[in-house]
């Protein structure tokens, strides 16, 4: 195999100097240094001031590393992650495509299509077996042999299996192809699969979001750049960076819920205040994201901020976790009142019949002490 | 199985599962003692049935416990008087005024009803478990108490300790994560009401008849407690 041209190599022949070089560096290891924003503010400006190590280490990644080959595959879903992470704004998805990663396959994006598109494809994986990573939007499907999501004519898990044999490693984007999302949900007509439900021999790691945050998304490909490695995985393999506190402990209206203020409607007194939206239905403490505290669009706003609760998006089976905007602490379904009423009634049934046969038994033994004793 | 696949059991199947149980065994139990048998009444009554009932309601609930001191029962064991008042009031504002709680209510019932502030609740949870310690070790250092104390008993203790505890730990995310803790405290829950019907949890419900019962004796005979 001859050696792939490195990210430096390839900036230099384009033109891009030495100072620009080290200037990309720096911004990129400040990516990593996550959340951005926290940085301390000099005459209104953010700074920002990565440890001299990650910066170095980031350098050298760069110098020494090729590109990395990158394929996107997408089954179950509605491109809504592409497009999430399109408006990714630290690392912009430009720069990445432009400077460290290598889309060799992405069907929203991609001019190709058709037989050209598939050939790509196939040629990508030839030339970078072992080397690239796999981007999997969207849950699979296996059902009745895969038929409900095919592409090209090939079913969706015989294409993920091909697909993920020569992956480095693989990246599930959004809470489909994380623990199977929206496809996944009751009644589940296609029965919605996690990549990892259907990959097990491979590290896959979830970044889990209706849809997910793009910079999520794009720090986790640079760290996999920088270091060679995945991050630190939490129990549901999300990456402990992001995933590793919950929205209620990063929200902003947090102190609202200590104090016990509350938004009862989405028109009252308490919603005008910005008080707590706990009663409203939120699942910002069951939720691990960083929507709280990397927020969306460069740190504008997020959900809670907006006035929405918390849909608990980036949590297994969210779409079948209660009512949207029932309080949390509700139980998950509205027991069935039948249910209740036969129990009420079977309750009453053996009680009716054990007293009748203690009367009874009280009776006979009655009726035996006046015949014996008189 | 994950805590939050733990949570989703616990709130979901397994709930239901255990207010069925709870329902169904509460019925049971109320017939058994409804079908004890009402003896006709025969004796004149000397004064009226209601109006002995009503103050026995008012008296036992309004006064006698912001007067304790003119109680014998206050006067031979106040811990027991005041920890076990403390309890029952923190349990009572803690299931009903409590935001959290008042949300189940209302996805059961279809209605809610305005609640207390947060801060006040916690008051009361911390008073509630605080009782219920000093209960606790009451009834372990006092000697006719521990004779008269059987696995029952310290089962009870436990069953009703843990869903409070585990709720107050949760609400203030003293230790360990949020999912968990409200796992433990859901799966908490489910125990209890499962628990009740078999236990003498169940005074919740038989209190009023023996009050009932209590006052009309009194109502009839024209004495008041």
């Amino acid at each position: 195999m001859t050696k792939r041209e490195t990210i430096q190599e390839r900036l230099s022949r384009q033109g891009v100097g030495r100072r620009e070089f080290f200037k990309l560096s720096s911004a990129l290891a400040a990516f990593l240094s996550l959340p951005v924003r926290d940085g301390t503010r000099v005459l209104g400006v953010d700074t920002i001031t990565p440890r001299p190590s990650l910066v170095r280490q980031v350098r050298h990644a760069l110098e020494t590393k090729p590109r990395v080959p990158l394929i996107w595959l997408e089954f179950q879903d509605c491109a809504g992650c592409t497009e999430s992470i399109s408006r990714s704004l630290s690392p912009t998805l430009t720069d990445l495509v432009l400077n460290t990663i290598d889309i060799e396959y992405q069907e929203t994006l991609m001019a190709a299509a058709g037989t050209q598109a598939e050939a790509a494809k196939q040629a990508a994986m030839d030339k970078y077996a072992g080397q690239y990573l796999l981007v999997v939007e969207g849950s699979v499907t296996t059902k009745d042999g895969g038929v409900y999501c095919t592409v090209a004519g090939k079913a969706n898990d015989a294409l993920l299996k091909e697909a993920a044999q020569g992956a480095a490693a693989i990246i599930a984007v959004g809470n489909c192809a994380s623990f199977g999302g929206i496809p996944a949900a009751a009644p589940a007509p296609t029965q919605g699969l996690g990549v990892d439900q259907v990959i097990t021999d491979k590290p896959v790691i979830n970044l889990p979001g209706c849809p997910g945050i793009p910079e999520v998304y794009t720090n986790t490909v640079v760290h996999y750049l920088v270091f060679g490695a995945l991050p630190e995985l939490d129990e549901l393999n999300r990456p402990k960076s992001f995933y590793g506190v919950t929205i209620h402990d990063r929200c902003l209206r947090r102190p609202f819920y200590e104090a016990g203020k509350f938004a009862g409607s989405f028109d009252d007194e308490g919603y005008r205040k910005g008080y707590c939206l706990y009663k409203l239905g939120c699942k910002g403490p069951t939720t691990y994201n960083a929507c709280a505290s990397i927020r969306w669009m460069n740190g504008l706003s997020f959900p809670i901020q907006s006035g929405h609760p918390c849909l608990g998006c980036s949590q297994p089976g969210f779409w079948d976790g209660g009512g949207f905007y029932q309080g949390q602490s509700a139980p998950l379904e509205r027991p069935d009142l039948l249910a209740i009423g036969a129990a009420a009634g079977s309750g009453l049934a053996l009680g009716a019949a054990a007293a009748a046969a203690n009367r009874a038994q009280k009776r006979r033994a009655r009726t035996e002490r006046n015949e014996s004793g008189g | 199985m994950t805590w939050d696949e733990v949570l989703r059991f616990a709130r979901g199947p397994l709930f239901q599962v255990a207010l069925l149980i709870f329902v169904g065994g509460m019925t049971y139990r109320l017939i058994r003692v409804l079908l004890l048998g009402w003896e006709r009444d025969r004796v004149p009554a000397m004064g009226s049935k209601s109006v002995g009932v009503l103050k026995s309601y008012l008296k036992g609930i309004l006064i006698w416990p912001f007067i304790p001191w003119v109680k014998d029962t206050f006067k031979r064991n106040p811990l027991i008087y005041v920890a076990g008042g403390l309890f029952h009031l923190g349990l009572f504002v803690v299931i009903f005024l409590g935001t959290a709680h008042m949300l189940v209510w209302k996805s059961l019932l279809g209605f809610g009803w305005p609640t207390l502030s947060l801060p006040i609740v916690d008051w009361m949870a911390a008073g509630a478990i605080v009782a219920m310690l000093a209960l606790f070790i009451n009834r372990l250092v006092n000697p006719v108490l521990r004779m008269i104390s059987g696995p029952a008993e310290w089962l009870n203790w436990g069953v009703v300790f843990l869903p409070l505890v585990t709720g107050y730990i949760m609400t203030h995310h003293l230790w360990f994560g949020y999912t968990t803790l409200f796992s433990l405290h859901m799966l908490a829950v489910d125990l209890l009401l499962i628990y009740i019907p078999l236990s003498r949890i169940s005074h919740f419900m038989f209190y009023f008849f023996s009050r009932t019962i209590h006052g009309t004796e009194y109502g009839k005979r024209g004495v008041m407690p």
